[in-house]
């Protein structure tokens, strides 16, 4: 009998079943090959530009200032001068009060932001809307808290006079929309600024997805990690403002994309407290504390902003400026040699048709990767060249929707879009000739 | 109750007007049951010792040995590690989410030379947010619902919620007194290898060691090691070994891994902290240390909760491992001179306390020290009914002495916390000035 249950148990795999079909990452590869094959690298998402003066005087300061402290635990839910700087500018940008200690939680990065608001709040036989194209990682968190993600896709209506399509050209389709929701519907994740098109959701199409959120009861997980990344005096609309929103809304940030220093890992929640108290029982199981140090330098990175809030020094202000002539530059070199950028609204990501480089990786019938994937290799082996497939950012089910799409970067230094541009030319040259 | 919140909805979407339409939206939020509520994974998990404790421990006027943080300054040249990398910009970036390289490599030299096995940096090694970050990461790869985890009690606290939350049954077997009550060393503390043993059965999926132990400062012992591997062994049974305070080992005592025993590499995940071994309990940074068949499970959790720890204070961090690395065979090593630091101030703790009338219990390892309360037969009867003696105890404690400690039944189930109510825990890793502020109490304390 013993030896019997000893075989049942060997024969079980050793892992927990929550990681059934969650363990394969597309950034665990495009890493590694960027890494070794990459002369210019706009494939990951992160500045290879500086993060500002201030904030490393920050955390400068904070070392050189004799408090020994902050090499000690704070509080677990959030550094208090941080959540309260968080408080204080949240106030002004939702026009409404916001308690520190209950309407804000400071956590690992946006992305572990993201992991506690699933694992509160969804549960087995929940559904999770996704809008594809998305960050990749939606989809896992979900089924690894047991819930189901039902996905609806962004569809690209160009420009009927043959100009560049605009990411505002990706729209949802209002009835399709509202078909996705269902008396199982838990929550929709929102990116706005979208991860990897660059979307600038509209306050109309907000205003269509707050409606549907209130009619069904459902939650709204906003990711608006690159809130402060918007172009053309295009203006980042919170959700979370809009009627009956507030109450069903987590908002997330980072301190990562805020302050380009991506490697801080530094996010936060902002939301009610009655959503908000199981976030914290998550992270009080999960994590428990942040590092301190760097909560203390990114809440005097706020506090600086603060006081300049609105005014020409304001990062928040030049961080855009600065990457907007960055795209402006990447959109013209790719269109230069015939790819086709979708002009990105916001954030430091923009997708490019590759079409006309289509004949350099011919197409292999029943592949399992999709076409994209297999060029975006080709492409960083071959030319030196990292982007991410846009298919990455699909469900499987639509991984081969759109097959001549790459994900670009542009948040790098001149030099390195010069080279990008150096080697775009090359390239075309060698097609033409 | 989401039923009639239903209804309510489509009665009011019959009407056209937008300004009724919006009225009902007002009235629907605020009238409509929130339906809302927490997941199941966290039910019942909200509560949390630490945050009642740390509330009370901001107050300034009060000597505070009760949570786990140093307030000695770490070594400056792990401090100063760290203003170098502030200085350099690709690290304020992304690195390689299952570890910095220069980290993992550190810590897979290191660890080389304490097991005597081959370390593979990048499939061996996990590093996390703090301990506690590997602790989450362990449970939630190789735990699930139907699993049974035995956990020794007293435990640190967070060990039955994570075993709870991945949806487990935590199995408890209490450190037993051999010596009637009458402890003077953590080596009292002994479990009972029948008692042990009955608790393993065919759903025991892992068992959770805690060694040198918080909050009883044991040191577990080859012998004692040895029980637990054999039925680890027998019974295909994982073995979670939380080692944060292994360096943290005083004279005649030495820190055992459980994993260099015959037979447990392949089935254990030893858990280290950085904040316990260099003092630095804010950088929230810890690792995993396992077999790669193992590891890996940890590392798609990881993928799939933070995907990666922050660049600066690993590299830092990896910098102050070589330096150490360098001069493991010296007793100037940190990993050795902090050690004797403690044992100073671990006896100085103890003469202070028994100076009082109190009975600490003499830790072999670790920064914690239990102590019985009973001696003082303080009376608290018309206190709390509902409350253990202990937690009444730390209240008063802290009111009219204006010290604290933590409770021992915080760190036991519902069941035995009868058992250890007559126990409170302090925490000796605080610099002088402290200990001194605890000394004047304790000297008056029978003065009051």
């Amino acid at each position: 009998f013993f030896f019997h249950s000893l075989q049942a148990k060997m024969s079980r795999p050793v892992q927990a079943r929550r990681l059934e079909g969650v363990d394969k990452n597309i950034w665990v590869e495009f890493v590694k090959l960027a890494a070794t094959y990459s002369k210019v690298n706009l494939g990951q998402g992160f500045p290879d530009f500086p993060a500002p003066d201030f904030l490393r005087e920050a955390l400068m300061g904070a070392l050189s200032g004799g408090n020994h402290m902050l090499h000690q635990y704070t509080r677990a839910f959030g550094h208090p001068p941080l959540v309260k700087v968080l408080a204080q500018f949240f106030e002004k940008l939702l026009g409404r009060d916001l308690d520190p200690m209950t309407n804000v939680m400071v956590t690992v990065g946006a992305y572990q932001a993201l992991f506690c608001c699933f694992q509160a709040l969804v549960d087995e036989g929940d559904e999770v809307i996704i809008i594809e194209p998305f960050f990749d990682c939606y989809e896992p968190m979900v089924k690894m808290a047991g819930g189901t993600p039902v996905f609806v896709p962004l569809r690209p209506n160009p420009p009927k006079d043959g100009k560049l399509m605009s990411s505002a050209d990706w729209q949802l389709d209002p009835a399709e929309l509202a078909s996705k929701f269902s008396e199982r519907t838990k929550a929709i994740v929102l990116n706005s600024p979208n991860n990897p098109l660059g979307k600038v959701f509209s306050r109309g199409e907000l205003g269509l997805i707050a409606e549907l959120c209130v009619k069904h009861d459902v939650l709204c997980i906003s990711d608006e990690v690159y809130e402060w990344l918007v172009y053309d005096g295009k203006q980042h609309i919170r959700i979370a403002s809009l009627q009956g929103m507030w109450e069903r809304t987590v908002i997330i940030g980072s301190a990562g994309k805020t302050f380009s220093a991506t490697g801080w890992k530094v996010g936060w929640v902002v939301g009610p407290d009655r959503l908000l108290q199981h976030l914290r029982t998550v992270h009080q199981n999960s994590v428990y504390h942040c590092a301190t140090i760097a909560q203390e330098a990114v809440a005097q990175g706020f506090q600086r902003e603060l006081m300049l809030y609105g005014k020409p020094e304001s990062y928040f202000v030049q961080l855009p400026k600065e990457l907007q002539q960055k795209r402006d530059w990447l959109v013209q070199s790719l269109d230069g040699v015939g790819m086709k950028p979708i002009i990105p609204e916001g954030t430091y990501f923009l997708v490019a048709d590759i079409s006309p480089f289509k004949s350099d990786v011919p197409d292999v019938p029943n592949s399992d990767e999709p076409y994209d994937s297999r060029f975006a290799k080709w492409m960083v082996k071959n030319k030196g060249l990292a982007a991410i497939p846009l298919s990455a950012f699909y469900s499987e089910a639509h991984k081969n929707n759109y097959t001549n799409f790459i994900r670009f970067c542009f948040a790098k230094e001149e030099a390195t879009l010069k080279a990008a541009s150096d080697i775009l030319q090359k390239w075309k040259q060698e097609k033409t000739s | 109750m989401f039923l009639a919140s239903r209804n309510f909805c489509c009665r009011g979407i019959k009407l056209r007007t937008d300004l009724l339409s919006r009225s009902i939206k007002h009235s629907t939020s605020a009238t409509m049951p929130f339906r809302h509520k927490n997941t199941r994974r966290i039910e019942g998990l909200d509560s949390n010792v630490w945050v009642e404790f740390t509330k009370v421990a901001a107050d300034p006027s009060i000597v505070n040995l009760g949570q786990g943080l140093p307030d000695i300054s770490p070594p400056s040249y792990v401090k100063e590690e760290l203003a170098k990398v502030a200085a350099v910009d690709r690290l304020n970036q992304y690195t390689r989410g299952f570890g910095h390289p220069s980290l993992v490599k550190a810590l897979s030299q290191v660890y080389e030379k304490v097991c005597g096995r081959k370390i593979d940096p990048l499939t061996d090694i996990l590093v996390t947010v703090g301990a506690y970050g590997s602790l989450f990461s362990t449970i939630q790869a190789l735990i699930e619902e139907g699993d049974e985890v035995i956990i020794i009690e007293p435990f640190y606290d967070c060990y039955e919620p994570m075993v709870k939350m991945a949806g487990a049954k935590p199995v408890f077997i209490p450190l037993r007194c051999k010596k009637d009550g009458n402890s003077a060393s953590s080596a009292d503390w002994v479990l009972d290898p029948a008692e042990l043993a009955n608790k393993f059965n065919s759903k025991t999926k892992a068992i959770i060691l805690n060694t040198p132990h918080n909050p009883i400062g044991k040191v577990f012992t080859l012998e004692e090691l040895q029980v637990i591997a054999d039925l680890c062994i027998k019974h295909d049974t994982l073995c979670i070994s939380d080692e944060v305070y292994e360096w943290l080992v005083y004279k005649g005592n030495k820190h055992i891994k459980i994993a260099t025993l015959p037979g447990m590499w392949e089935r254990t995940v030893t858990i280290g902290s950085a904040g316990k071994t260099y003092s630095v309990t804010g950088w929230k940074l810890g690792w995993s240390i396992g077999p790669e068949h193992l590891i890996k499970h940890l590392q798609v959790v990881h993928q799939n909760t933070l995907y990666t720890c922050p660049t600066p204070l690993q590299e830092a961090l990896a910098q102050a491992f070589w330096t150490d690395y360098k001069r493991m065979d010296d007793p100037e090593c940190y990993f050795y001179s902090l050690s004797r630091e403690l044992e100073s101030k671990r006896d100085r703790m103890a003469q202070l306390l028994k100076g009082a009338g109190l009975k600490p219990v003499i830790p072999d390892g670790g920064y914690f020290m239990i102590v019985d309360v009973s001696t003082l037969n303080v009376d608290l009867s018309d206190v709390d009914e509902k409350l253990p003696y202990d937690y009444k105890f730390v209240k008063w404690m802290i009111a009219s002495k204006k010290l604290s400690a933590i409770p021992l039944s915080a760190f036991c189930a519902l069941e035995t916390k009868k058992h250890f109510e007559k126990y409170i825990r302090f925490c000796f890793i605080k610099k002088d000035s402290t200990l001194d502020a605890a000394e004047v109490i304790l000297k008056n304390w029978n003065k009051q």
